[in-house]
Order: structure tokens, then sequence, then C-alpha cells
């Protein structure tokens, strides 16, 4: 079955998995808080007449239209520069005939 | 007529698609490649694949009849998007291709029963799959018949069709009192996509997903400029929205004034004596000649004196009928009468006398999009598809890009279409397909609708095609060949994959007979059963050695269980289909901040998994 390289390889791949996995929520998170954050102080104000910025309400644009171009930066930055390429087929035997764990 | 030929010819295409991928996967194993495409998918075909399933039905009928009906608002409300592409096909999609590798995994409920070794795991993961599925079935199955039923509105044939099967159906049980149209576009809609699905497998929705993807992202971007255009700019269409006060929902008594029957279509517009302002009538009516009587029919009125001299100026008010008010007007519950109600938070609404979006359900929702979408089963089975990670982190940066050309664009789009399309909120699921039938006669461009219809046509079906496949997965693969007769042939399993895609399609056509108002209602419902379900449990199968199946089984009930409850709970308060919204937040919040702790605890204090089982996916222990 699996030999002790093979397995090193996925131990590996796995932590880089897990560290993935943590950068995707903090950035989740960033986002969460600079979307709702800003739109829950300055959706809901009542103005006499909206103020405009590209044709949209202020508060969509700074809490919807820029987040929205800032995070496609970083999940290019995150896909192309940070995630890390991992062999998927381990084991050429278990992938096709229904498993080694018969 | 020219819109229906340009749509004809896009249909043609999606079963030649259908019928190329079949004979591509002749020569490979059934099972495999009819169920997982023999997971080696493409850079183009995963990123369009999971982008084309992503953007359902939802996207494009149901979240276009609620930024039409809320405003500006939605902008926040859809915002968690914007990480959708990191979040959601990142999360989980490395380890869920790696881990469905090694346990030679074709669906999930098999990746899960073989990753814990435990039947009970991947019964229970089955039998959630087919229950919540079921309901996204039934929402695609309805947005597709409606968008057929506007497009086909008002053709010869059609309305020839229409009438042969008002006949034919009365008497006939359960399917008699269906309104014709809907029967007959429901029946088209539903064999095309069974035919093409049945017939050419995962492959063929894949082929077909990246040709639908790159319709919607075509679609969005012309109605986005002939929109634009036809409103005056963003900021003309911003400052008419920001004058706008929700309508009121009334009902009417119509009567005829001579000697003649009279019939109204759906959506025609009234004048109320008196100036007691205009209506829109929600359903076509029959109104018999006099002496028979009055009719009542339900309407909104429209409260925003530019709207109401736009309509003036636009439609032809004289008919032989004469119209009053039966009964008090029924304002919004928030918003009435209040101008900048559409351009600001929380958004006018009907029912909730807090608006309609609060910042704990803004909240709710930018999790909900981001976890909810990545514990999606229709999902992950397309992330246990893909070649490599080169596939996987380029897709992401496609998906990125894709998600932010339509997402933001249908914002700007549909908040226009109150200036365009006023007094749509008496049906607002028909707003999308409306919306591309007036820019392009506007525009001198008739033939364009239908390019634009299949948009979100093409929406609706890359979603249908992919819940079928999963349904008939679950019972064909972890079902009868787990379960009932593990040494079934190919031949057996190849029949019996058809048979099962076949009756899921055509059990889904009688449920949703009689559907629910709003789409999004049941979308919603099933993402936030599925991710309930599968999400949490998911990521700790993956990425938690200690896991137990123990622990599996009670996240995935109490993740189910918290959905169901909270569904009941706003069912029994409102009396109609809706989540009760405990603390503000969304029942898919609390699904997760309670399945989390529970599985820790179940794992903690059951007998750890064997070491050769945690080292068979997780590799061994770092020594270093």
């Amino acid at each position: 079955m699996e030999g002790p390289e093979k397995q090193q390889t996925l131990g590996d791949s796995f932590r880089q998995s897990r560290k993935e996995f943590w950068f995707m929520i903090g950035t989740w998170v960033a986002f969460a808080v600079w979307t709702v954050g800003y739109n829950g102080i300055f959706a809901s104000e009542v103005e006499v007449e909206v103020e405009l910025f590209f044709g949209m309400p202020k508060w969509v644009f700074f809490g919807v239209a820029a987040p929205w171009a800032f995070a496609l930066a970083v999940t290019i930055w995150f896909a192309l520069c940070f995630m890390e390429d991992t062999p998927l087929e381990v084991d050429e035997s278990l992938s096709e005939d229904g498993g080694g764990d018969k | 007529m020219t819109a229906l030929i340009s749509f004809g010819v896009y249909l043609a295409f999606v079963f030649a698609l259908a019928a190329i991928a079949n004979r591509a996967g002749k020569s490979r194993s059934f099972v495999s490649e009819y169920f997982l495409g023999s997971k080696n998918i493409g850079l183009w075909a995963f990123a369009f694949t999971y982008a084309a399933t992503a953007a359902s039905g939802g996207s494009f009928m149901g979240f276009p009849s609620l930024i039409y009906t809320h405003g500006w608002v939605l902008a926040w409300w859809i915002a968690g998007y914007m990480v959708v592409p990191m979040v959601a096909l990142g999360l989980l999609a490395k380890r869920l291709n790696q881990v469905g590798r090694i346990a030679g995994a074709i669906t999930i409920p098999e990746l899960l029963r073989r990753r814990f070794e435990s039947a009970a795991v991947g019964n229970f993961a089955t039998v959630l799959v087919v229950f919540f599925m079921f309901f996204f079935l039934l929402a695609q199955f309805k947005a597709g018949a409606q968008i057929m039923a506007t497009l086909l509105d008002g053709i010869p044939v059609y309305e020839t069709a229409v009438s042969a099967v008002e006949s034919a159906k009365d008497g006939i049980p359960w399917v008699g009192k269906a309104d014709g149209d809907y029967l007959l576009c429901l029946l088209v809609f539903a064999v095309s996509v069974i035919v093409y699905t049945t017939f050419g497998g995962f492959r063929a929705v894949v082929w077909t997903d990246v040709m639908q993807g790159i319709v919607m992202g075509i679609g969005v971007i012309i109605m986005l400029f002939l929109c634009l255009s036809q409103v005056g700019g963003l900021a003309n269409a911003t400052r008419q929205v920001e004058k706008m006060t929700p309508p009121e929902f009334v009902t009417l008594e119509l009567a005829p004034t001579k000697s003649e029957d009279i019939n109204l279509r759906r959506g025609t517009w009234l004048e109320l004596p008196d100036d007691g302002g205009i209506v829109r009538i929600k359903s076509a009516v029959s109104i018999p000649a006099k002496p028979n009587g009055n009719v009542e029919v339900e309407a909104i009125r429209i409260t925003t004196p530019e709207e109401i001299e736009k309509v003036s100026r636009l439609v032809a008010f004289e008919r032989p009928v004469s119209v009053a008010l039966k009964g008090e007007p029924v304002p919004y519950a928030y918003g009435a009468g209040e101008r900048g109600v559409y351009t600001r938070a929380p958004g006018p609404s009907k029912d909730n006398p807090a608006g309609f979006l609060g910042v704990m359900l803004a909240l709710s929702f930018f999790a909900f999009w981001n976890f909810s979408g990545a514990g999606q089963p229709s999902y992950m089975v397309r992330q246990m598809a893909f070649q490599n990670t080169v596939t996987l982190r380029r897709s992401m940066v496609m998906v990125a890009l894709y998600f932010g050309m339509i997402y933001f664009p249908l914002v700007l789009i549909f908040t226009s279409a109150r200036v365009i399309l006023p007094g749509m909120e008496i049906f607002p699921d028909r707003v999308m397909p409306e919306m591309a039938s007036t820019l392009t006669e506007n525009a001198g461009v008739p033939w364009l609708a239908g390019l634009l219809v299949a948009a979100p046509f093409a929406a609706v079906m890359s979603s249908v095609d992919s819940f079928l496949l999963l349904v008939s997965s679950g019972v064909v693969r972890d079902i009868y060949q787990e379960s009932i007769n593990p040494n079934a042939s190919e031949k057996q399993i190849k029949r019996l994959s058809y048979i099962v895609t076949v009756v899921v399609g055509v059990l889904g056509v009688f449920a949703v007979l009689y559907p629910p108002q709003f789409l999004q209602d049941l979308i919603i419902f099933a993402s936030a059963g599925l991710g309930a379900c599968f999400l949490v449990p998911m990521v700790f199968a993956l990425y938690w050695g200690r896991t137990t199946a123990k622990a599996m089984v009670v996240g995935m009930t109490t993740g189910g269980v918290t959905i169901l409850i909270l569904y009941l709970i706003g069912f029994l308060k409102t009396g109609e289909f809706e989540e009760y919204l405990l603390l503000g937040m969304h029942p898919f919040v609390w699904s997760v901040i309670l399945v989390t702790p529970i599985m820790v605890i179940v794992s903690k204090i059951g007998q750890p998994p064997s070491e050769t089982l945690r080292e068979k996916f997780f590799g061994r222990p770092n020594l270093h």
C-alpha cells in the first residue's frame, strides 16, 4: 500500500491545506467586519437627498463595491501566489476501483 | 417570435452538447463517468460548472425579484459573494478532492462512508442529500416554467396549446387545478432537462454548464448596457428610485359597464374612479356580461406620483369595466409613504415592521453565502472532479471575475428596473424575463430577448441537471449499489441510473404543480438545510483526524434539526414558509454555532478512530 515517502507527502499537503483553510477564514472575517461594520453605520442614514458615488448611493460604493474590488484582488493573489500545488493522486490503485478499504 | 427562434437555437445547442458528451464518455467506466465525469474535469469546465451551478434560478429569477422589491439594500444582502470564490470554492476543495481520491469515492455520502468506515454515516448523508435537494429541484422547475411562460406569452401557437392543455387537464386528480400555461411550460422544461441529463450524465451537465455560464455572462453584460442607456445612466435611475414609495395591496371589485363578456389579462392597468389612483391586477380575469355580476381580483395601487404620471402617459385605461376598491388597502409594514426607502437600509418590507435587512441578518447572509455555499453537496461533488490543483487555483480566479461580473451588475440592472417597469411588485418573480423583453423591444432588437431570457433559463437548467444527478447518484450508488446489490453489473447500474433520473424528475414535476410564491424561500431553505447538515461535519471530516463516525451523525442531525425547527417556528408564527430569525440571525448561523461544539464534545468522549484510518487520510504526524 502506501510507502513512507508517500505518507509524508500526504501529511505535508494536509498541513498546507490547513494553513490555507485558516487564511480563508481570516479573509472572510476581515471582509465581513468591513462590509457589515461600514454599512451598519452608514447604510441606514436618512438624508434629504442621498449622496451618490459613481451613480450609486455612497454607502453602496464604500460598503459593497469597493470591498468587492479589493476582495477580487485578494482572491487572485491567494489563488496564484499563496495557495500551493499538491499531488492529489496519492495512490493510483485506490482511485478508480472502488477504494482500497474493502 | 424571433425571440422564440433564438431561444430554440440555444436549446438545440444544449441537446447537441449532451449527445457529444454521451459519445465522449462511452469508452469509460459508466458509474464514474455518469456521476463524476471520470474525475478529469479541466480548467474551463470546472470553473464554469461551479459558477453556473451556483448561479441558479435563484440568482436570475429570485434575486432580481428581491432587488426590485427592496431596492439598493440588496447590494448589502449579496455582498458576501465578494469572497465566495475564495471561501466556498477553496475551503474544502483541495482536501475534498484528495480524500475523495484516497477513498475512491464518487459521491459525497460514499466519501463519508469510506472516510469513517461507517455505513451509518454514508446512509444518513444520502437521506439528507435526497431530502433537501428535492426542494432545490422544485424551485428550479418553477423558475424554468415561469421563464418559458413569459417568453411564449401571446404567441398564437402557444395560446392554442395552452387552451388544449386547459381542456385536457380538467378532471385529472391533482393536475386539474394547475394553471394551463404554467403546466404546459413546466412539462416542456422538465422533459428537456430530464432527457439531456439522462442521456449525457455528468459530462453533459458540465459541458452544458460551460455554455450556459457563457450565455449568462454575456446576457448580464448586454442587459446592463441596454438598461443603463435606456434609463439615462445609473445616477438618474438612483435619483428616480429615491423618490419612490412602496405600493399598497388592494382587492378590487370589477363589474362590466356593457352587456358583453370582458377578459382582462394578468398585469392589466386600471384607473380607480375619483382620482383614486392606478392599480395593476395580479391575475387574468373573465367578467361575465351584465347582469351576472362582479368579480374580485387582487391588485396593487401605485403610490408614487412620478410613477402614476409615467404609467398614465403609456397606458390607455379606457375599458368597459367599473373598478371599485373592496376593503381597506394594505400598506407595507415598513417604508409605506417614505421617500428614500429604496436607497437605504433596511429597505422596505411588506411584512416585517423592522424592514427587510437588519444588521444581524446582513451578517448572517454574509456567512450564509460563503459557508452554506461551501457545504452544498452539488458543489462538493464538483470539487471532487477537478484534475489537479492548478485547475483549482486558476478556476478560483475565473470564478471570482465571473461572479463580480454577474452579481453586482444584477443589482444595478434591477434597481433601474423599478424605473423601466413600474408595478412589478404584483408578480416579482417575473421581473427578469419581463425586463429582457422590454429592454430589447425598446432597443429595436426583439430577437435578442431570446438570448437574454436564455441566461436565467441556462442558470435554471444548469442547476436542475446537477441536482437531478446528485439525487439519482444518491439512490443508485449510495443505496442500491452499497446496500442492496453490491455486485450489480454495469448494465444494471446503467439502466437503474437512467430510470431513477427520470423518476426523480417526474416526481419533481408533480410536486411543483402548486409552488409557493417566492422562489427564493425554497432555495434558501434547501441551501440552509444542506449547508447545516454538511458544512461543519465535512470540515471536521477533512481537517480533524480525531473526528468520529458518531460525531458525524450527531453533527448532521443537529444541523438538519436546527433548520427544521426554526422553519417550523417561523411557519407557526407567520403562517407562511418562512424561517424564524432567533436574535435576528439566520437558522444556518445557529446550526454552525450549535454543531461545532457538539461535534468536538462527541468526538472527544468517544473512542478515537484507528491510527490506520488517520494515517490513510491525514498522513503520518510530522515529527520534525
